[in-house]
């Protein structure tokens, strides 16, 4: 008789808390499970208590890999961005969390490991680490980057600047980056609020860019992270927002 | 039917209560002894000591809050089991079969807290279905192939899932079907206590006098004496604490000390034969001090089933 080969999750000896915290994470049917089953309930809700609207749907329609590059004010940007997504696609799309800020409180942490998928991104050190992540997750294909290039949530509603990063992450890659718009959500739960307003969201999807004929150097990189901003703010103008 | 309003007044309840806090308390000057007067080392001792106080205590929550509770317990606890079981072995990337023992576990559950359809008075658990629940699943399990149309590696998958599903999802069952004992009390406490008191004598007589191994090739640190030990406490417990089953007679309080002295070692020894063949220490880190969930309940999983059996057969259950 062969022997068997038991292919056994690497993270055995891991506590429960060090397992959240680790990426990649391992597959688990019942993370998944509880992960549609909030996403569906938070599609619900912002349907009906924020009447979100998503328009220009077909620009995320690919089984491709993705870069999405939106604008941030509130932490209803990630959950917007995620209701855009079909359910079967969730488990393989990460939003990029700022590892200071969402993976060192418990009950944070929890969120964005179980609920959200988040990515831990390191903004502040080794943030160069961080994106090579980002680069091999893109490799296999079917993969959704959710990346908000400002870095941190507006305090003002307006679109700040946005960190060469981003350039140095899509730049000379073959990989559609999708400018996102969110309308709405700096009303509905801007910084420092403890809940959100039932005021209106919009979630309005661009055109996908491509930036495989690019360069890597820093011009270049800080050009495509200017691009992409007025890729974003010109959604924000030709929809009409306020 | 047991329930908080009749945990406040139950004898057997108030008893284990008492008998769960003094033993925690004996457990806890001996190793302030060791610490203090003779300066051993009992770091690692202490920390599994803490996790013994957290269990206790939510054990002792769960079983207070009445039949449902318990019986739901007892499922989220075979759930997390057998998913420490899946990833140890490599079955979790199969998300049918995981799929399908979960649902097993869960009808296992279902099963304890409802009553038959036809007849018989409520808080009762259908017990023809709980027993027949192995015969559904293996059903299922066998199916998932079929329908997937795959044969490679199949047979493995299958295996993994039955066993997982049989040993850790319906035999611990069993613990939550007792619930719906009329002496639910003194079945739940006793059971849970004895295997936890025969563990700890295990361990206590293997580090004292423990010489000669009892299955070197199955796992090192076990030992003869250690087991003949936790034996000992495991056949004179039914008779000190009697009182939790006071219909019992002699056969029956032996037969009991018998199902957690030979019981709790053989369920010990068998997970620690699958993890042998895995080749891991622990099937998860869940609980400091003790590893995983399975580890810690492997006992209870071989002695509750065959307790409950042997009091079935002797007493009805209801």
């Amino acid at each position: 008789m062969k022997k068997w080969r038991y292919d056994s999750s690497r993270d055995l000896e891991r506590t429960p808390l060090d397992r959240l915290r680790q990426f990649p994470r391992e597959p688990d049917i019942l993370v998944y499970g509880l992960r549609s089953i909030v996403a569906l309930i938070i599609r619900g809700l912002l349907r009906i208590y924020n009447r979100f609207e998503i328009i220009g749907h077909e620009n995320l329609r690919t089984n491709r890999s993705l870069v999405i590059v939106a604008n941030h004010c509130s932490h209803l940007d990630t959950l917007c961005l995620l209701a855009a997504l079909p359910l079967r696609k969730l488990h393989r799309a990460f939003p990029a969390a700022a590892s200071d800020y969402f993976f060192q409180s418990v009950p944070r942490l929890w969120i964005a490991a179980v609920i959200v998928n988040a990515l831990p991104f390191a903004r502040q050190m080794r943030v160069r680490q961080s994106l090579s992540l980002c680069e091999q997750l893109l490799i296999s294909p079917g993969t959704i980057l959710i990346i908000f290039p400002e870095g941190t949530r507006s305090t003002t509603g307006e679109l700040r600047e946005f960190k060469s990063g981003i350039g140095a992450l899509v730049a000379g890659r073959d990989v559609p980056v999708v400018p996102c718009f969110i309308d709405g959500s700096f009303l509905a739960w801007p910084k420092g609020k403890r809940l959100p307003r039932p005021r209106k969201l919009r979630l309005i999807v661009g055109a996908p860019l491509n930036y495989r004929a690019c360069g890597r150097d820093k011009m270049e990189i800080c050009a495509i992270a200017a691009e992409l901003r007025e890729a974003v703010n010109e959604l924000r103008q030709r929809n009409g927002s306020n | 039917m047991i329930s908080p309003q009749i945990a406040l007044h139950d004898p057997i309840f108030r008893a284990y209560f008492w008998i769960v806090l003094i033993s925690l308390a004996i457990g806890g000057a001996t190793l302030g002894f060791l610490r203090v007067v003779l300066k051993k080392d009992t770091a690692s001792m202490f920390r599994t000591y803490w996790s013994w106080i957290f269990m206790a205590g939510i054990g002792l929550i769960v079983v207070f809050l009445g039949r449902i509770p318990t019986i739901v317990g007892v499922t989220l606890l075979a759930i997390y089991a057998f998913k420490e079981f899946a990833r140890a072995s490599g079955l979790y990337r199969d998300w049918w079969m995981t799929g399908a023992v979960y649902a097993g576990i869960v009808t296992v559950g279902i099963s304890s807290v409802i009553s038959h359809p036809r007849g018989e008075e409520p808080g009762t658990g259908w017990y023809g279905f709980f027993v027949a629940v192995p015969v559904f699943e293996i059903a299922l399990i066998l199916f998932i192939p079929i329908l997937r149309n795959r044969a490679r590696g199949e047979l493995q998958r299958m295996s993994l899932a039955i066993v997982g599903f049989i040993y850790i999802g319906w035999m611990f069952g069993h613990l939550g079907f007792l619930a719906n004992a009329s002496n639910a009390y003194g079945f739940i406490c006793y059971i849970i206590f004895a295997t936890a008191l025969s563990d700890v004598a295990a361990f206590t007589f293997g580090k004292i006098f423990g010489r000669h191994p009892l299955r070197s090739e199955i796992s090192p640190n076990k030992t003869w004496e250690g087991a003949l030990g936790a034996f000992a406490v495991a056949m004179i417990l039914p008779w000190i604490l009697r009182f939790s089953f006071p219909f019992f007679g002699i056969w029956q309080l032996i037969l009991t000390g018998l199902i957690v002295g030979i019981g709790g070692q053989l369920g010990d020894l068998s997970i620690s034969v699958i993890k042998r063949d895995i080749g891991t220490k622990d099937m998860a880190a869940t609980i400091p001090g003790h590893g995983g969930i399975l580890d810690r309940i492997d006992s209870l999983i071989y002695a509750a089933p065959l307790f409950m059996h042997m009091a079935g057969y002797y007493y009805p259950l209801r």
